[in-house]
């Protein structure tokens, strides 16, 4: 496979101050409104983030409003409050036989939302992120999704949880690579073996060298990630990602978040959200034979922001 | 007309941008410029929608896929987010975040004291009004739900509920709530009573004392917890100033969270000896209509107080009794004040005895 000089094109733009000031009214306002304005908290935290991302100078753009967020906030609440509602109903009855049903039923549900959560959220932010006035999409099948769950699941309690590593890069390498941006898509080819061998490794080495090495894994992930992320036009023609991030730059990134955040009781955590964000923009670089000015707007808009907020209320983290 | 500024032009289909220049033309117009071409975009106009990042504004058209213009332009970002909001278009959110850039730390010192003042004022008053518009039923159901599996763990003594059931009964303390009186093995010297009416009394308190005015004044102490909804009280100041934390620190870190934990305990903990002293207080009230002499209560604080003495910390009541001495010099002060009603004192010193002597273990 050719492969391209690769050169720093995507930036981080935010300072902490700009951020801090977002974060605090969005405190605020959460604050006094109860928990009801926290999905136009986020939007605006959202959008914070994507405004200040910027590739080739120009920056992607987060199109999510509260309003629809909150509507979908409002229905996983519905849906959770139901679910809980069979499973307190079920234990009520004190028949044991049913408690255990009650306990499948939770269980079961938490399990059997996740891909849900996973496609509805990619289908919901894809469809909500722009760049240069093109819309990203994304056309995975939730069949799909499913399909990888109950096979890879299913391996993973089998085999002790060692497949775990198979089952990342499964999953990444399916969701990646049904992100479309306008005319182009994503492609990402993480492979379980490779992901595996470097994990382990990562958690000898990190053992070994009581916790030091921690901060070289991390960046064999990141590279992990970044490395086999491409970005192709069609016709043979794509830009390839490439890592420039190091395991002394993540030593000192890490550090300085920890401190930033502890010796000001929290308030820091605005500066540790930037600098981690131009951490990662800096250290992903580009490559290749692709125009990026050629993408062309294919992507229809998709409503629904439910996914991602029954996601949020989980805390599940879908970015994979 | 303003000066046109540099701008960048997205027409929605492709990526490529476009070189443009973007003016205000007065009264109400947009004006674009690219390749050559002009367009007019109404100001007012609901497709037009307009957003400012730090340095950025960024103005789109039109149905999707909608076209996108961007400028970095300082001054004509000034003069537009101007305009516009002179057209009336400025939220809460703009106000507020307006203020917050031109004063942070005054800013975030206004909220923390708005925080303060929430956790410490308003935040208790409205958790006590509310938990006090919850229904009588609701302490019942609570404690009807917890009490059989509490007291299947407990070693009750049948014989002498019976007993203490009649002595209680005798002092009608009970009036929104249907009191049951309980005597349990256990060398603990405690009591407690849980919402809705339970009042459990351990033998380890109960042979310790030495006269039945004792004994009324700590039923009378456990009745107040139960007919002033103590239980419910905290449970809704608890939960509400918890609610209020975590949505105040959701994204904050730990050591914040761990902080703010411990100060929420202390006053939770503060609270609960406020509720004790109460429950003493009026508790003598409940003794005087009863017709006994709420001397009695000074008497039951200091056995409390003579007992935690020699028992190991855990053990004492002093650990969820705490303060005894100011407790005392509060009944003290208090007992003379109240006049007493009808006496049935021959009645009480009766069942007192027949309690004492059904004793399972020789009182020391």
């Amino acid at each position: 496979m050719q492969v391209f000089d690769t050169k720093q094109r995507l930036s981080f733009t935010g300072k902490g101050g700009d951020l801090f000031v977002v974060l605090i009214v969005n405190a605020l306002l959460t604050a006094i409104t109860l928990g009801i304005y926290y999905p136009w908290a986020k939007a605006r935290r959202l959008q914070y983030f994507y405004e200040h991302s910027e590739l080739d100078g120009n920056p992607f753009h987060f199109h999510g409003t509260g309003r629809e967020m909150f509507i979908g906030f409002i229905k996983a609440m519905g849906l959770l409050v139901l679910i809980y509602a069979v499973f307190f109903a079920l234990m009520m009855s004190m028949e044991p036989v049913l408690m255990m049903l009650a306990y499948l039923v939770l269980f079961g549900a938490i399990l059997g939302l996740t891909p849900l959560i996973i496609h509805g959220t990619y289908r919901y932010r894809m469809s909500r992120s722009s760049w240069r006035g093109i819309h990203f999409g994304y056309r995975g099948e939730l069949k799909e999704l499913y399909r990888i769950f109950l096979r890879d699941g299913f391996l993973t309690l089998i085999t002790l949880g060692i497949y775990g590593a198979w089952f990342q890069m499964n999953l990444r390498n399916y969701v990646l690579s049904h992100v479309r941006f306008g005319s182009t898509r994503l492609e990402y080819k993480g492979d379980g073996l490779d992901f595996f061998l470097m994990n382990l490794k990562g958690y000898f080495l990190t053992l070994i060298t009581l916790g030091i090495y921690s901060f070289w894994w991390q960046r064999d992930i990141f590279n992990y990630y970044v490395d086999n992320l491409s970005w192709h036009f069609g016709e043979g023609r794509r830009m390839q990602f490439k890592s420039t991030a190091t395991g002394g730059g993540f030593f000192k990134l890490m550090l300085g978040n920890v401190l930033l955040v502890v010796f000001t009781l929290g308030i820091g955590l605005a500066w540790a959200h930037v600098r981690t964000m131009r951490f990662v923009m800096q250290h992903m670089e580009m490559g290749g034979d692709a125009d990026l000015n050629l993408v062309v707007q294919t992507e229809q808009e998709h409503s629904s922001a439910m996914a991602d907020e029954l996601g949020d209320i989980m805390d599940i983290g879908i970015f994979l | 007309m303003s000066a046109s500024a540099a701008a960048n032009f997205f027409d929605g289909q492709t990526s490529r941008p476009h070189d443009a220049t973007v003016a205000i033309r007065e009264p109400d117009a947009l004006e674009v410029e690219v390749n050559g071409e002009r367009f007019h975009w109404p100001l007012e106009d609901g497709g037009m929608q307009w957003e400012r990042s730090s340095n950025t504004l960024r103005i789109t058209f039109g149905e999707h896929p909608r076209s996108v213009v961007l400028t970095r332009d300082a001054a004509f970002i000034r003069l537009f987010v101007q305009r516009m909001q002179r057209a009336g278009r400025r939220g809460v959110y703009d106000r507020t975040l307006s203020m917050a850039r031109q004063g942070p730390l005054l800013f975030v010192l206004g909220l923390l004291f708005l925080a303060v003042v929430g956790y410490v004022w308003v935040l208790p008053f409205a958790a006590e009004r509310s938990a006090l518009l919850l229904p009588t039923e609701v302490d019942r159901q609570l404690g009807q739900a917890a009490a059989p599996e509490l007291l299947l763990e407990l070693w009750e003594d049948t014989a002498r509920s019976a007993v203490l059931q009649q002595f209680g009964d005798h002092l009608a303390l009970g009036d929104r709530f249907e009191l049951r009186y309980h005597v349990v093995n256990d060398e603990q010297v405690n009591a407690f009573a849980m919402p809705g009416g339970h009042i459990v009394v351990f033998t380890g308190i109960l042979d310790r004392m030495d006269h039945s005015g004792q004994l009324a004044a700590l039923l009378a102490h456990e009745a107040t917890h139960v007919e002033e909804r103590h239980s419910m009280r905290m449970l809704v100041r608890q939960g509400a100033s918890y609610l209020f934390l975590s949505l105040l620190l959701g994204d904050v870190n730990v050591v914040v969270a761990l902080l703010a934990e411990n100060a929420d305990k202390i006053r939770n903990l503060t609270y609960s000896r406020a509720l004790e002293t109460d429950a003493d207080l009026m508790g003598m009230e409940r003794m005087a209509q009863a017709g006994v002499d709420p001397e009695g209560m000074v008497q039951l604080l200091e056995l409390l107080q003579r007992e935690a003495g020699d028992m190991p910390g855990s053990l004492s009541f002093l650990s969820s009794h705490p303060l005894t001495e100011q407790r005392i010099i509060k009944a003290r002060e208090r007992a003379p004040q109240l006049t007493m009603g009808n006496s049935r004192q021959p009645e009480l010193d009766r069942l007192f005895q027949q309690l004492k002597e059904r004793s399972t273990t020789p009182s020391p």
